[in-house]
């Protein structure tokens, strides 16, 4: 086990290594620079301001060849954490994103949570009960809920919030909570709130995982040890959750891995709709006008959550289940 | 009418200056309690000897309230450039025809239009209680706009025929800007937006970022993670206000009615608060502005602004929302909302334009392209107002790149000449040029080719360009021509015009009001990051040595447009750009499409003294000159 975890902590260097130079050339492949997005807001002034934004392209240092710029750019992180300065909000990198790192942690957790609690009742019960009317309804609702974009259930959710309940829609707190320091009534606000873009975000994943859990239960239902179980006079209920089921749960674990970069980067469109503060709107933000130590340092730090995630579950899933190998 | 009547203007400043004295001055009662508690020194003392008595929209307010409004994550500067970033030394009437006092309390101007001398108001104090003086100004001039790696190009706001603008300290209150040669169009410029640099570099704050005054500058370099120089320190502390760097420094002093206490970008609300040293009173002896504060909401998309609106969380608002399609939305919502509707005169000379490339490099497309019978062919192939029905539900005329109707340089012949759609006379003119046509009914160019022109389109100003486009493609196909559509963003497309590597392109141009003096870019060649159409004779224009000598015709609008800038009273100023315009418009330059109708905002029900309509334009800043004199009926938000 040790060994196996040393070696999956070896591999992850190159790992993150090649992902950062990777970043770093596809922000830059689009045509133009920051300045040329610059350019084009400055333009609705009424007047060219060519001049001024030559001068800023030398205080963002945007001339340099992109090997220097990446090579600054490295030796700052390692050497002193130095993320680089973000150009839109000219501030250094880490002062922008640890708040929003933070929000999409915690709506990560929420959901990665709310997937759980949804996905594993019914997931079993609709493999117990196969063919029965509740497996129907439950495959049913999870085809939708597979189904559809989740930009649009946004869209759908906020809609009758708005209509029918009247609710203040996007963003994870109230207007009037905005700038207030935390208190009861703010986090009873935020609860309020954050149930939506959990629901939204988790849909999805709860639907396929409830898929997987009733196609790996019925796997193992049917097998030789469950019939000797039974056959002891085990009562069926203790039976299913010590046997099948923990056999079963192999993909609750493996989700911990990916449930990250999917709410950072897949579910950028949800938190776009819905106004939420997470890292999702910064990044492509950052994208479009090619801010781009702003979006390397985004996409280079959910990598690396995405290599120890990866990691963990794999570790995780070594220790419950020990069929698996470590090779 | 553009009158600019100094006489009577420094007349009745006077008598109101003179009346003044008799008010004595009041304030909010925020800033009451403020001065109680001994934070601030009372009213008298903050209010300059002779403020500026506001020329009221309705009458005079109450004070309270927070003025709400939302903003987007980034590149949204101009939310808070025209809420509270425009306030010069003159400024535009509310109307946008004249030029009335603002920090500056009067003004005289030499009678050959080359000097002009300002008076400031005396004891008028920066945001945070330095005195301003022409010591202020004369920082900027010299250590700032001078200075040649501060300012390496300067501001065309300051610059005349003979270069640069001397500015000349008389005394304390009095400072004088000479340009060596007429230069009459100088007092609208300084009205515009970019008229700001004079009264925006406070001495007692931006010098210590400067080594020229402060020994230690390498201190503070170090503490700033985002500088490596000074000049790239003082860039960040003293960034133009039309970039997010200004809007980042809350810690700079402005001579604004609000001010901003974070900085824009980094948190989820922006919030400015009163000025408690503003310049500005009501007829009441009141100091504006009325509004304690204004709050400008992160949101990450448009849509969420309108949602925003419905739910009454918007106090006043144009900017993002103020579209034809958000119209039956936002009506519905009206009761909802508590909110009600103001016109906006945003009405440039055309919001959808061919620009053809005169000055192409292909000796072929140039050819034909200069040619102005073909010029007129292509516009009489389009079906203008189709496009006003389909894309814009029916709000816009069929029209040329020309001064709106209503203005004073207005001529129908401008806007509506060549604008019948007429295939058949389309097809008339274009058999004058490009005669013969090949198998699949193209026309064929002199070479023998296909003559086809590709057309750079953004989707850029929420105005549909790329569906415009598929249509306008479509009119051409029927005269036998093939416009090909090339689909790219605005930095890119640009980056192309600007390089004068293109055939045509889609764009809208400003110069429909008052800002056809200023801004002529569509009637005189000009060089220009928003429109190119003939690039090489811009800059033959700008300098002989350089671009491409054009012909008579275009020369002749050069040296006209020159007079019209040498002018020194308004009358000759019209006179000479009623000709600009006549030698422009048989010029037909560029073939325009649609002259938009006047847009909306949505102020709520109990927002009062709000200019309606209200006009802005690129340069014109609107309404930031006149938010102070806003205020909440009732002294608060509606519930």
């Amino acid at each position: 086990m040790g060994s196996f975890i040393l070696r999956r902590v070896l591999y992850m260097i190159p790992t993150v290594f090649l992902v950062s130079i990777v970043t770093f050339i596809i922000i830059q492949l689009p045509p133009g620079d920051y300045l040329d997005t610059l350019a084009a807001e400055m333009g609705e002034a009424g007047v060219d301001n060519t001049a001024v934004v030559e001068q800023l392209r030398e205080q963002y240092g945007l001339g340099q060849p992109m090997y220097l710029q990446y090579w600054k750019w490295m030796t700052g992180i390692l050497l002193e954490g130095d993320f680089g300065i973000s150009f839109e909000k000219n501030v250094p990198v880490t002062d922008v994103i640890w708040d929003r790192l933070g929000w999409t942690f915690a709506i990560s957790i929420l959901t990665l949570i709310f997937i759980w609690i949804v996905a594993l009742p019914i997931g079993i019960y609709s493999a117990v009960r196969k063919y029965s009317v509740g497996d129907y309804i439950a495959t049913l609702l999870g085809f939708i809920g597979l189904a559809v974009p989740n930009f649009l259930l946004a869209l759908v959710m906020m809609y009758v919030a708005f209509k029918y309940f009247g609710q203040s829609v996007g963003g994870l707190v109230s207007p009037e909570y905005l700038d207030q320091p935390w208190s009861w009534a703010k986090f009873g606000n935020l609860l309020q709130h954050i149930w939506m873009p959990v629901f939204v975000v988790g849909t999805s994943g709860a639907a396929a995982l409830i898929r997987i859990m009733r196609a790996n239960l019925l796997d193992e239902l049917y097998r030789p040890y469950v019939v000797t179980a039974r056959a002891k006079g085990m009562s069926e209920f203790q039976l299913l959750l010590r046997y099948p089921v923990r056999v079963a749960l192999n993909p609750f674990i493996s989700t911990i891995g990916w449930i990250l970069p999917t709410l950072v980067s897949g579910e950028i469109i949800v938190a776009v709709v819905m106004n939420l503060p997470t890292t999702g709107p910064l990044l492509l933000r950052a994208l479009l006008v090619q801010d781009m130590y702003l979006a390397g340092s985004l996409i280079l730090i959910v990598s690396m959550l995405t290599v120890i995630g990866t990691l963990l579950s794999d570790v995780l899933l070594a220790w419950v289940d020990p069929r698996i190998r470590y090779q | 009418m553009l009158r600019m009547r100094n006489m009577t203007t420094l007349a009745s400043v006077i008598a109101l200056a003179v009346s003044g004295q008799a008010f004595a001055w009041e304030e909010a009662p925020q800033l009451a309690q403020q001065v109680a508690d001994g934070k601030l020194p009372p009213v008298d003392e903050r209010l300059p000897a002779d403020p500026l008595v506001m020329d009221l929209i309705e009458g005079p307010g109450e004070y309270g309230g927070t003025l709400r409004r939302a903003i987007l994550g980034g590149g949204d500067q101009h939310n808070m450039v025209r809420t509270i970033g425009s306030d010069n030394m003159v400024r535009w009437s509310p109307d946008w025809t004249e030029v009335r006092p603002n920090i500056a309390k009067s003004w005289t101007v030499s009678d050959d239009a080359s000097k002009f001398t300002f008076t400031l108001r005396e004891g008028m104090k920066w945001s945070d209680g330095a005195p301003f003086t022409v010591d202020d100004i004369m920082f900027w001039f010299e250590d700032v706009f001078s200075d040649p790696t501060l300012t390496p190009n300067k501001d065309a706001t300051f610059v005349g025929p003979n270069g640069p603008v001397q500015v000349t300290k008389i005394d304390d209150v009095t400072v004088e800007f000479d340009f060596g040669a007429p230069n009459g169009l100088f007092l609208q410029a300084l009205a515009y937006g970019f008229g700001y640099h004079p009264t925006a570099y406070p001495k007692h704050y931006l010098s210590q970022f400067m080594p020229k005054y402060n020994a230690d500058i390498q201190a503070l370099v170090e503490a700033e993670p985002a500088a490596g120089d000074w000049v790239q320190l003082f860039n960040l502390k003293a960034g133009p206000m039309d970039t997010p760097l200004f809007w980042q420094n809350p810690d700079r002093p402005t001579l604004h009615a609000w001010h901003l206490t974070n900085a824009y970008g980094t948190t989820d609300r922006v919030v400015a608060e009163r000025n408690p040293y503003y310049y500005k009173v009501d007829s009441e002896g009141q100091q504006l502005p009325y509004i304690d504060r204004i709050t400008y909401d992160q949101v990450e998309d448009v849509e969420t602004i309108l949602l925003k609106a419905f739910n009454g969380e918007i106090d006043y608002m144009l900017r993002h929302i103020g579209r034809p399609s958000n119209k039956a939305a936002l009506t519905d919502n009206m009761e909802r909302g508590k909110y009600r509707f103001f016109d906006v005169g945003d009405l440039p000379a055309n919001i959808m334009i061919l620009m053809m490339n005169l000055n192409h490099t292909d000796p072929v497309k140039r050819e034909v392209i200069n040619n102005k019978d073909f010029r007129i062919g292509v516009s009489h192939a389009m079906n203008r107002q189709e496009i006003i029905d389909l894309l814009y539900f029916g709000a816009g005329q069929p029209a040329q790149t020309a001064p709106r109707e209503g203005t004073e340089l207005y001529k129908e012949e401008y806007a509506k000449q060549f604008t019948a759609y007429d295939p058949d006379l389309a097809n008339e003119y274009l058999d004058k040029v490009l005669p013969e046509k090949d198998d699949e009914g193209f026309r064929l160019g002199p070479d023998g080719e296909r003559f086809t022109l590709i057309y750079l389109v953004a989707d850029v100003f929420g105005l549909q360009y790329p569906d415009a486009m598929e249509l306008i493609a479509g009119y051409a196909r029927d005269v036998g021509l093939d416009f090909q559509i090339r689909t790219t963003d605005r930095s890119r497309l640009i980056e192309l015009h600007t390089s004068n590597d293109f055939d045509a392109y889609l764009w809208n141009c400003s110069g429909g009001q008052a800002d056809a003096y200023t801004s002529p870019i569509c009637y005189v060649p000009t060089i220009s990051n928003s429109v190119s159409w003939a690039r090489s004779w811009a800059q033959w224009g700008v300098d002989p040595a350089t671009g491409e000598e054009p012909p008579q015709a275009v020369k002749d609008i050069f040296e006209t447009y020159k007079q019209v800038r040498a002018a020194a009273t308004p009358d000759e100023q019209k006179a000479l750009m009623q000709q600009v315009l006549d030698m422009a418009s048989e010029q037909f330059f560029t073939i325009g499409m649609v002259q938009n109708d006047p847009v909306f905002g949505i102020a709520r029900n109990n927002v009062r003294n709000v200019p309606d309509p209200l006009p802005i334009a690129g340069q014109l800043w609107f309404p930031a000159p006149y938010t102070a004199q806003m205020y909440f009926e009732g002294g608060a938000n509606l519930p």
